[in-house]
């Protein structure tokens, strides 16, 4: 493998269960837990492929876009690159430090205020508490709240989460982005601000990937497009 | 498992400092609580247990008595309460971004620890008041500690794990803590029971550091060395399994969860 790609995926593939559980019973569960992976190819009833034998690499500072219809893998895609779930088969490289910009301010505590939810997504993006602090300022002015940063983030609107969320993670200096569907949401000032910190991004070589169902504005900000049709790509 | 931790020093930090902070939000007497906890806990003790029940407390005054028991028993009862929802509670980070999902648990049990050090500070105040002179003998907390912290983790790292899976979890604590807590020597001393039932009652590893928890704090009695021994070993392996249970088991909790 060459040292400048910062994700590689080889034949991943990922299967989900429909029912509650991953398998169903506890007999089942015993089982998988002591065997490590399940045979290839042997689907069990309610499992489907989310992902299916995907292979791709990104390099370190290229943009990929993600396209397809609802239900493609784009999103199960993100998560397994944010290693936020284990692919089924197949091996997932990643080099560098990774921002998901995924369902942003979901993490947030609805108990304490805007700062105090800076320290805690801050630090789960892998900032030190000293960088934040440094940061701090411009986060808050970035994201437009500096009126209400004390104010418990429960009585903020998702509007407002959302700010404060992108705020946080565009400081997060990290190398990977994972941007999800991030441009179609928040009011045409935000909007228009968030899509210069990304053509930013770019500008500063960070690599990023981008889902959205917008072709064009898929086309005119990353360097290449994989299309996904059923965990497949086209 | 130290280097997972370490990577992610500031962020325990932050977890830590949060739990302490929601702690206490929307509370009009605010740290008091942890003051107060304890010492009703301990006068209900009283009044049940000694005056009701009249169980034989080794002449020691009751109150001393039952105050030794109780702080050790909260710190494990308590952190595995609020652990075993601690990872269903935090779903929404869970399914969202990768961080050691231990931190969670771990920076839950940390309220509790600082809980058991307030607690720690009024059992010294009460040591003085019942004219129980300080020795030497008492250090054996220390290490009596670190092995109850040890086993409280191992078992929220095992039962808030299962209830990723199994909600049934959830709803089995209530009686089985209720069970732990008569199985334990909180409110009488093994001393009393039969040999039988003694060997009985040390299978449950929280018997043998609440009880010379008490010995070394009230009594001025020391520790049997091959005793300690061996509860350590127990409880070294026991955290070893379970952390290593936890790792192998956290991959799959963003799907299940």
């Amino acid at each position: 493998m060459s040292s400048d790609k910062a994700i590689c995926f080889e034949k991943v593939s990922k299967v989900f269960s429909k029912g509650h559980t991953q398998y169903g019973t506890i007999r089942d569960d015993l089982m998988s837990f002591f065997s490590k992976k399940q045979k290839i190819g042997l689907l069990k009833k309610n499992q489907f492929f989310a992902i299916k034998n995907l292979s791709f690499s990104v390099q370190k500072g290229e943009s990929v876009g993600l396209y397809g219809p609802n239900g493609s893998g784009k999103s199960t895609l993100l998560k397994l690159v944010a290693n936020v779930i284990a692919p089924t088969y197949g091996y997932i490289r990643i080099k560098g430090r990774i921002a998901p910009l995924i369902e942003l301010g979901a993490g947030f505590h609805p108990d304490l205020n805007g700062i105090e939810n800076i320290y805690m997504n801050g630090t789960i993006l892998g900032m030190t508490i000293g960088e934040i602090k440094s940061k701090l300022d411009q986060i808050v002015e970035y994201s437009g709240l500096s009126d209400f940063i004390s104010t418990p983030v429960k009585k903020y609107s998702s509007g407002m989460n959302l700010r404060l969320g992108f705020s946080i993670a565009i400081h997060s200096d990290a190398d990977i982005f994972l941007i999800d569907e991030i441009l179609a949401v928040g009011d045409e000032e935000f909007k228009k601000k968030s899509f210069n910190s990304i053509k930013k991004l770019l500008y500063d070589k960070k690599t990023l990937l981008i889902v959205s169902h917008d072709i064009d504005l898929l086309s005119s900000i990353t360097d290449k497009i994989v299309r996904l049709k059923n965990g497949i790509s086209d | 498992m130290i280097n997972r931790l370490s990577n992610h020093r500031d962020l325990f930090f932050v977890f830590v400092w949060r739990e302490l902070l929601i702690r206490y939000k929307q509370t009009f007497i605010g740290v008091l609580w942890a003051l107060i906890q304890p010492l009703c806990m301990m006068a209900l003790f009283v009044i049940v247990f000694g005056h009701v029940l009249n169980i034989n407390t080794n002449g020691y005054p009751r109150s001393l008595f039952y105050f030794a028991g109780l702080v050790p028993w909260t710190l494990f009862s308590a952190s595995v309460n609020a652990s075993i929802n601690s990872l269903t509670d935090h779903r929404d980070l869970i399914t969202k971004i990768y961080f050691p999902r231990e931190l969670i648990i771990f920076s839950r049990i940390s309220v509790f620890v600082t809980d058991f050090f307030i607690s720690i500070m009024l059992f010294s105040g009460m040591l003085f008041f019942f004219d129980i002179p300080f020795s030497l003998t008492s250090l054996w907390a220390i290490p009596l500690f670190i092995l109850l912290v040890l086993l409280t983790a191992s078992v929220c790292l095992l039962f808030a794990t299962i209830n990723v899976y199994y909600r049934d979890m959830r709803l089995a604590s209530g009686f089985l803590l209720q069970a732990w807590f008569f199985a334990s020597p909180v409110f009488y001393s093994i001393d009393t029971v039969s040999l039988k039932m003694k060997l009985l009652l040390f299978l449950n590893p929280l018997t043998y550091i609440i009880e010379n928890f008490r010995r070394v704090l009230i009594e001025e009695r020391g520790i049997v060395p091959w005793q300690f021994a061996i509860e350590a070993s127990f409880v070294m392996v026991l955290f070893i399994i379970s952390y290593k249970f936890f790792i192998r088991c956290e991959r799959s909790f963003a799907d299940v969860i």
